[in-house]
């Protein structure tokens, strides 16, 4: 793979792919280039903040209402599990229980404690309860992402 | 092999399906395949029973087998009487048929779990 870089004025950021024909490779890394611009739009106190998918450790549902965490902060989201669930299924976000979707990419280890749950632990040490029921989901996505 | 297997089980049930329907056109519904049927309708309880279950308990992983296997037992022995299979004196012959099913269901479950979690961390390594 060749990788050219070029600086051009006034422009936003732009990235070109160019391939000689559309393979598995080619879909994973236009969908990681993608993962890096979609955002989703949540609220705290402060009002209206932009925040990069990359940026999201999980989100969970409390009580019909979204939450967002990313690292060491937590926004409150609209929109349902569902919606979140179907746009962002192909880039990393993995529902892991009835009410909580986690960001692979923030994923350390997955923890199976003896005859109780399973642990998601989060790469801030952040520990998450993963429903057996949704174990191949996640399982798929790193079958997808063809790390 | 687990593909083949569930297909089989699939293609089994259609045909199983397919054949009594035609039968039951040419002679009603004899004793066999009343049961059969029977066994279909206690397998779609079972399975919408479990499926709320997995939607709405979170239990620890024996604690939820624990609970399945009282209510599935429980639903067969309801089942049961009311399709005629048990007797009064026989009813605890529900626990021991389930009991088998969910002893290998636990089992086939547990190595399931177990190689999904080496094979998630392991891609977590990959990527690190």
């Amino acid at each position: 793979m060749k990788i050219e870089k070029r600086q051009v004025d006034g422009k936003p950021l732009t990235v070109i792919v160019e391939y000689p024909e559309w393979n598995r490779s080619v879909d994973d890394l236009v969908k990681k280039i993608g993962r890096m611009d979609m955002s989703f739009v949540a609220k705290n106190d402060d009002g209206s903040i932009k925040i990069s998918i990359l940026d999201i450790y999980y989100i969970e549902n409390v009580e019909r209402k979204l939450f967002v965490y990313t690292k060491g902060d937590c926004f409150r989201l609209d929109g349902s599990m569902n919606d979140i669930e179907s746009r962002a299924f192909d880039l990393g976000l993995v529902r892991i229980s009835r009410t909580c979707i986690m960001n692979i990419e923030h994923l350390k280890e997955i923890r199976q404690i003896r005859n109780s749950h399973l642990e998601a632990v989060m790469d801030n040490d952040e520990k998450l309860i993963v429903s057996r029921k949704y174990l191949g989901d996640i399982k798929k996505a790193f079958k997808r992402e063809g790390v | 092999m687990k593909k083949i297997l569930r297909d089989t089980c699939i293609l089994s049930a259609l045909t199983i399906l397919s054949v009594f329907a035609v039968s039951i056109l040419w002679m009603g519904v004899t004793d066999e395949i009343r049961l059969v049927l029977e066994l279909f309708g206690l397998s779609f309880i079972i399975s919408v029973v479990n499926y709320l279950l997995d939607e709405f308990v979170s239990l620890p992983i024996i604690g939820s087998y624990i609970l399945r296997y009282f209510a599935v037992t429980g639903i067969v022995m309801l089942f049961g009487f009311i399709a005629g299979w048990f007797y009064r004196s026989n009813f605890w012959m529900a626990f021991i048929y389930v009991g088998i099913v969910f002893v290998l269901a636990y089992l086939l479950d547990a190595v399931k779990i177990k190689r999904d979690v080496d094979f998630i961390n392991r891609k977590i390594k990959e990527r690190a």
